[in-house]
């Protein structure tokens, strides 16, 4: 079996729902931990370069993020997921293996980090810092800003609160109420949110010309780059279209009644307008891209919303029972719509129900100047009713709990 | 140092099916599944061409949806709106005239084989009857979800609005019944204890888009990847030569109104006329690929956003309407919704302005005009 999972699927930035397969209980609780998951934490990354297939099979060189304490080390855009716990000293020791200066800076955080360190070609810096305020993060290279993100060096940092049972330090009254009211309420019956239930989108967009400049070593001026830059990809956790949209890692599933946290973080040029089906989300937090981090006062519940280059968002999808669905909503979906749970339409059983997550600026859901929808397009699925019983032939491993180890 | 690469991950023969169905979705027709006895029946046709008309530069194609039981008015950019009222069972019926398509309702959440998502469900050849409730008072849009890049640009959309039904109070009977009259008077809901709906004089659709000209020359299936359910991640499937990642948009349209880029001429059909003291209801559906930042001459309140109305029920309790001073910024991007009251205590004259940004290098493209008149 080993043998048949690539480097790709073994070393791509991934979160799931597996804390076993990391081994990750602390503080009494489980973390939502990837397989590249630097945590605890020391360790050692490289600024490094690689190509990267796109989805039309297309490979583009990029900077990128590497996790040396890999087994083997390998490059991955995004970078790992750093994962901490607020408070916890956080030392990670970056060593620049290009020609050209490089950076590290994680918005939001404490101090010369915050702010931006800069790292010569050849030169290792090793950058201590105590895990800021529980929420969202992204870590990138802020020289050039915003080239050197955009083209590839950037990662996402998630750091949970030691308290409560939201995803931040400092939750607003409105927030700490809907967290409360998740699985304790008519309105959201079912469990409480779970830090493992949380997915991270974090969005790129690729312009292969300006790639091209750097891998021939040309300088990229920053204003030339704002005003031209094209991009021909769009990714979420540095995949697009169909391997996005099946790629449990990226794609929260699970029973009405099992919310998740999505944490959308955009990497890239363009503002997108990510629209979410099914369900609505609860905006719970924002972050602009001077690192200020506001947890929301008015907690809107949308379709659609604006996402800011180099900027984060957080999203709770509820996982309710999508509410327009005709019929008496005591009764369980698969006795209310059982001929579509056992339909099967293009070699595909509409069971579990799935439902898309795209950019609505649909220019996004293009690649290679076409191809719709093989852009930045993701997914959920809504895999059995509240009573714990799964929709019919819903594999195991789709019920939402960890997903098998390889 | 050689470089490494980070290839693909490759796919296994199981997900073959739905790494086919992707991009190429299967035909399917008839419907409803899961039939439940509706309580109101739309219908609606597409693709229709029609022409806009741009002042000084012709016509630019589109492709709208048609109500084809309208003879008169079924046929207009955007396309017709539909109404329906809060609790409605709704069939739907949609006949593809030409090549495949899909309706997605968009705020509205059925199941996958009512959402309209080709790839998570199917197009339709011939016609399918959509079957969803409208449980939400709001605003809503529809459009076509195929070649959406195309299908969305090209004016396969219309604003989906349901309509809270009337109060039990007194003054309820010198009002119509839901669905209401387009333009008002009429019933939104909004945070407003304890039946939570607003009486509005007026109504205003405002609906900003912009249009890149070269697309409107393009065919249903232009770009699209090449269908080859055997290996559908191979290089030779996909087209190399398109522009569906280059929007560049030349021409500004509120509600169906054109301008030219260079043509700031105030847009008059959005113009809304009302008294001092009337109520005024703005919708906005974003259906453009800008960003857009609008500033109204006079103090609004956001009542709802996407169909949820802030502050009012379970789902609202964690949310509350949000006040606007004049000129302060709207910010809005593609398919966002806002339902905006508006209560001019003045007469006069307050201008409307909507700036269109790039979607990707923020350049102000354009500044679209228009104003609220109130008379005494």
């Amino acid at each position: 079996m080993a043998e048949t999972i690539s480097r790709r699927e073994f070393m791509r930035y991934a979160l799931v729902g597996a804390a076993a397969l990391a081994g990750g209980v602390v503080a009494g609780r489980y973390l939502p931990l990837g397989r590249q998951v630097i945590y605890g934490i020391r360790r050692n990354l490289a600024i490094t370069e690689a190509l990267v297939q796109m989805v039309d099979q297309t490979f583009v060189y990029h900077w990128a993020f590497e996790d040396l304490s890999g087994m083997p080390p390998m490059p991955s855009v995004p970078g790992p997921l750093i994962q901490a716990i607020e408070g916890e000293e956080v030392q990670l020791t970056v060593t620049n293996t290009l020609r050209d200066i490089h950076g590290f800076r994680v918005l939001g955080a404490p101090g010369d980090v915050g702010a931006g360190i800069s790292i010569l070609p050849g030169e290792t810096k090793t950058i201590e810092f105590p895990a800021p305020e529980g929420g969202s993060y992204m870590y990138f290279d802020h020289i050039n800003l915003p080239v050197n993100r955009v083209l590839g060096l950037h990662g996402p940092m998630i750091v949970l609160p030691e308290n409560g049972n939201t995803p931040y330090s400092k939750p607003t009254p409105n927030v700490q109420r809907l967290f409360n009211d998740l699985g304790t309420t008519g309105h959201f019956p079912g469990e409480p949110w779970k830090p493992e239930r949380t997915r991270i989108w974090l969005f790129n967009s690729i312009d292969p010309r300006f790639n091209e400049m750097a891998e021939n070593g040309q300088p990229i001026d920053a204003a030339r780059f704002r005003e031209e830059v094209l991009p021909r990809y769009f990714t979420i956790n540095g995949e697009s279209g169909a391997f996005s949209s099946h790629n449990h890692h990226t794609v929260p599933s699970g029973r009405i009644g099992q919310p998740h946290l999505i944490r959308i973080m955009n990497a890239g040029m363009n503002s997108d307008s990510p629209h979410i089906h099914g369900n609505h989300v609860y905006l719970t937090a924002r972050d602009d891209a001077a690192g200020g981090r506001r947890v929301e006062e008015n907690v809107r519940f949308v379709d659609t919303f604006t996402s800011e280059s180099g900027e984060l968002m957080d999203w709770l999808l509820p996982m309710r029972r999508p509410p327009d669905i005709p019929g008496d909503e005591r009764v369980p979906l698969r006795e209310l719509i059982p001929e579509e749970l056992a339909l099967t339409l293009g070699g595909v059983r509409q069971s579990p129900l799935k439902y898309p997550m795209h950019g609505h600026n649909e220019v996004s859901q293009s690649a290679a100047g076409g191809n719709y929808p093989q852009g930045m397009v993701t997914g959920y699925e809504i895999t059995g009713d509240l009573d714990g019983v799964d929709f019919p032939q819903s594999p195991a491993s789709e019920k939402g709990g960890p997903p098998e180890a390889h | 140092m050689t470089l490494r690469n980070i290839p693909l991950r490759p796919v296994s023969n199981e997900e073959l099916p739905e790494f086919h169905k992707h991009v190429c979705p299967p035909t399917f027709g008839g419907g409803p599944i899961d039939p439940v006895t509706p309580t109101r029946r739309i219908a609606r046709d597409l693709a229709v061409n029609i022409g806009l008309d741009v002042p000084g530069s012709g016509r630019v194609p589109m492709w709208v949806l048609e109500d084809p039981d309208d003879k008169d008015g079924g046929q207009v950019f955007p396309s017709k709106p539909i109404r329906t009222v809060e609790g409605d069972v709704v069939h739907a019926r949609v006949g593809a005239k030409l090549n495949t398509h899909t309706v997605h309702w968009h705020g509205i959440e059925p199941t996958p084989m009512n959402d309209g998502v080709g790839k998570h469900s199917f197009e339709i050849s011939g016609h399918f009857t959509y079957q969803f409730a409208t449980r939400q008072a709001g605003t809503f849009l529809y459009h076509c979800h195929k070649n959406t890049a195309l299908h969305f640009e090209m004016g396969l959309y219309g604003a989906l609005i349901v309509d809270p039904k009337k109060p039990d109070t007194p003054e309820a009977r010198y009002y119509p019944e839901p669905p209401y009259p387009p333009g008002g008077p009429g019933y939104v809901r909004a945070y407003n204890p304890p039946w939570h709906v607003v009486p509005y004089d007026i109504e205003a659709l405002w609906v900003p888009d912009d249009i890149d000209t070269r697309w409107h020359k393009l065919a249903h299936d232009a770009f699209m990847q090449k269908c080859n359910p055997d290996d559908p991640t191979a290089a030779e499937n996909f087209t190399r030569d398109g522009i569906l990642n280059d929007f560049r948009p030349d021409v500004f349209v509120l509600s169906g109104e054109a301008r030219r880029a260079d043509d700031d001429t105030p847009f008059e059909k959005a113009a809304v006329h009302a008294k001092v003291d009337q109520t005024i209801l703005l919708r906005f559906i974003d259906a453009s690929y800008s960003v857009q930042e609008i500033h109204v001459g006079l103090p609004m309140t956001l009542v709802s956003q996407d169909g949820f109305t802030f502050g009012v029920g379970p789902t609202g309790q964690y949310n509350r309407p949000i006040e606007f001073e004049p000129n302060q910024t709207f910010r809005l991007t593609a398919a966002m919704r806002g339902n905006m009251l508006v209560r001019p205590t003045q007469p006069g004259r307050f201008p409307v302005t909507i700036d269109f940004f790039h979607w990707i290098s923020g350049r102000k493209l354009y500044t679209a005009k228009t104003f609220i008149d109130v008379a005494p």
